[in-house]
């Protein structure tokens, strides 16, 4: 029997099985209530499926907004369990969303900018943390040397692949350049100073990012997801010092490390540019490189990684911890690990070239 | 008395940034080696307030005053640690608490013989099949005889058999040990079974609305006329805590959607 809706005055009665189907006829008639009370009657109603249930009682909470009532009567048991489904869903929900008038424009940009705030002193907080755990706990070898492969080791073909690959491209675009000038000579001491001062920390920081930074998140997320994280908290072990410094170490170590195979394997594919490009002898290209660079150079390069991973790590592991949910929350915590990791990166790196004009010998502005 | 808390209170900030209050206020105190059920519907704040008992979350008022003894927590999905085996997954809050390794490892196996499970120590969470899973998490929560145990609905996810032979083993477990229990759950037999009172709370904001001491020998029989009549008494309360509009409209009123 297909439902069947009946208005009398102040009272709407239900009639038969309602589904899906019914579903227009009984927004307008719910809709079209105006009266401060209004009684829904269930007499002579057999059933309503979930559909039916979800929209009177999203209709109904609208309408009690504005004050206006609906009551409900002689429900079969049925019909009053369908409903009792509803009572916990939060009625948001099915609310449709607010009109963006300017005032909410403003309330939303204020809104971001207060989450925004939240997360830098949140990140800040857990840096200073994740150091106090790293200078006062013991160090977990084993896990930290597992770290050091995943991170280190592993990463090594990739990291020499794709600098010696910058390298190639630089040198060849470099040198092509330069010997319209005939100043192709130049090409090594160029390369040998974009790599060593910029593109090796860089692009090793974003690949480490990427790789690393984006599992850190990933595994603490997902720890979290299964409660792991608030078993270790209730069996009393430091978070930061059982979870964050174990990866923190194991990048800093690490990273300096990939940083100078980077700049090698940079400059190993400015050799080979030079050679099939520019036919240039390989002892000139080494012996130009040689000249341009002093040891300061490599360092430089060691000192910035040390950076580099206390950001990659940290952002990892706190954007892990903050995974609030289901698995849904973990694929956007990876998401922002590797966003907000490769930003600060590149907001540290702007910063550092500030103070390294300053510091290194024979380079004045 | 163990426990008690007074005027407890927790809220939430909901998306919106509105302050949205889950629990409190709650006043409870909890004798040293009573088996406490609190149940109620979904969403009531029973698993908020046994975080805040373990210290995963503060409350925003009221006061707590509890024993400083060893704490034991299990969770609904037991998290257990996937990279360790059985055995190292069971030592390890003892190793937490300082305890020497020879010591970790011959209480480990004690109380692994009491689960059941001394056959499957060299075994992997993924291994075994969900009530194992519980048990282990049971021998973890309770290897280092803590003073009060916490679990949050521990058997929810365990197929009817399995549940309660757990439940059975958990009672024993901890009679023997004279563990201050709080159990949350929402399934009234299970808490008629196990409980020695039962707090039942009612939706958000959670609040006590029962709270009873069940006057039942141990073991229990559920078939009994006793058992039934208690578990009928709070179906009863439950069921209007579940959907105040279908007890009301039951009994003949109109209710406000």
């Amino acid at each position: 029997m297909k439902g069947e809706i009946v208005h009398d005055g102040d009272i709407i009665s239900f009639t038969g099985r309602f589904n899906i189907a019914d579903m227009r006829e009984v927004t307008s008639s719910l809709e079209g209530i105006t009266a401060s009370e209004t009684i829904l009657n269930f007499t002579n109603c057999k059933s309503i499926d979930a559909s039916i249930a979800a929209r009177i009682w999203s209709v109904s909470e609208a309408k009690k907004r504005k004050g206006i009532s609906l009551l409900c009567q002689s429900m079969n048991t049925d019909i009053q369990k369908t409903f009792a489904r509803f009572r916990a869903i939060d009625n948001r929900s099915i609310a449709p969303a607010p009109k963006r008038t300017l005032l909410y424009n403003f309330e939303d940009i204020g809104d971001r900018v207060l989450a925004t705030w939240d997360t830098v002193s949140g990140l800040l907080s857990f840096t200073a943390q994740a150091f106090r755990a790293l200078f006062s706990g013991k160090v977990r070898g084993p896990i930290t040397a597992y770290y050091m492969e995943q991170s280190g080791v592993m990463a090594v073909p990739i990291v020499i692949a794709l600098n010696w690959l910058m390298g190639v491209v630089l040198g060849y675009q470099a040198g092509y350049q330069m010997k319209q000038f005939g100043g192709e000579l130049f090409m090594p001491a160029l390369l040998a100073y974009s790599i060593c001062w910029e593109i090796g920390p860089m692009m090793t920081a974003v690949l480490v990012a990427g790789r690393s930074g984006s599992a850190f998140a990933a595994e603490i997320g997902t720890m979290k997801v299964r409660q792991e994280i608030d078993a270790l908290e209730v069996m009393g072990f430091n978070l930061y010092g059982y979870v964050v410094t174990p990866k923190m170490i194991a990048l800093l170590i690490v990273m300096p490390l990939l940083v100078t195979v980077a700049n090698f394997a940079g400059m190993a594919g400015g050799l080979a540019a030079g050679g099939f490009f520019l036919k240039m002898p390989s002892a000139v290209y080494i012996a130009e490189v040689r000249k341009a660079l002093i040891p300061f150079d490599l360092y430089w390069g060691v000192v910035k990684s040390f950076f580099y991973s206390t950001i990659i790590s940290v952002t990892g592991s706190y954007m892990g911890m903050r995974v609030r949910g289901g698995p849904a929350a973990v694929g956007k915590a990876t998401t922002s690990a590797v966003v907000v990791s490769i930003f600060l990166v590149i907001l540290v790196d702007a910063l550092l070239s500030l103070v390294f004009v300053h510091l290194r010998p024979g380079l004045s502005l | 008395m163990y426990l008690s808390l007074s005027h407890l209170e927790k809220s939430y900030k909901d998306p919106s940034g509105n302050n949205l209050k889950v629990l409190g206020p709650i006043n409870l105190s909890v004798e040293t080696g009573e088996f406490l059920c609190l149940l109620g519907p979904t969403g009531c704040g029973k698993t908020t307030l046994l975080r805040i008992l373990s210290r995963l979350e503060q409350a925003d008022g009221g006061k707590i005053n509890m024993g400083s003894g060893r704490l034991g927590y299990v969770f609904q999905q037991g998290a257990l640690f996937p990279w360790m085996s059985v055995e190292s997954n069971v030592i390890f809050p003892l190793k937490a608490s300082g305890t020497a390794g020879g010591e970790c490892r011959s209480r480990a196996e004690e109380m692994l013989n009491q689960v059941g499970l001394y056959e499957f120590r060299k075994n992997f969470p993924h291994e075994l099949s969900g009530g194992m899973q519980q048990r282990t998490a049971l021998a973890r929560g309770l290897v280092t005889e803590p003073e009060l145990l916490l679990l949050d609905e521990p058997f929810a996810s365990l197929d009817t058999r399995t549940g309660i032979s757990l439940q059975e083993m958990l009672r024993n477990l901890c009679g023997r040990l004279s563990t201050t229990v709080i159990f949350v759950t929402h399934n009234i037999e299970e808490a008629v079974f196990l409980a020695d009172r039962i707090v039942v709370m009612g939706h958000r904001p959670g609040k006590i609305v029962r709270d009873e001491i069940l006057d039942m020998k141990w073991p229990r029989n559920r078939l009994s006329s006793s058992f039934t009549e208690i578990l009928l008494s709070f179906r009863r309360t439950f069921e209007k805590l579940v959907d105040p509009l279908t007890s009301s409209l039951t009994e003949g009123k109109e209710s406000e959607l």
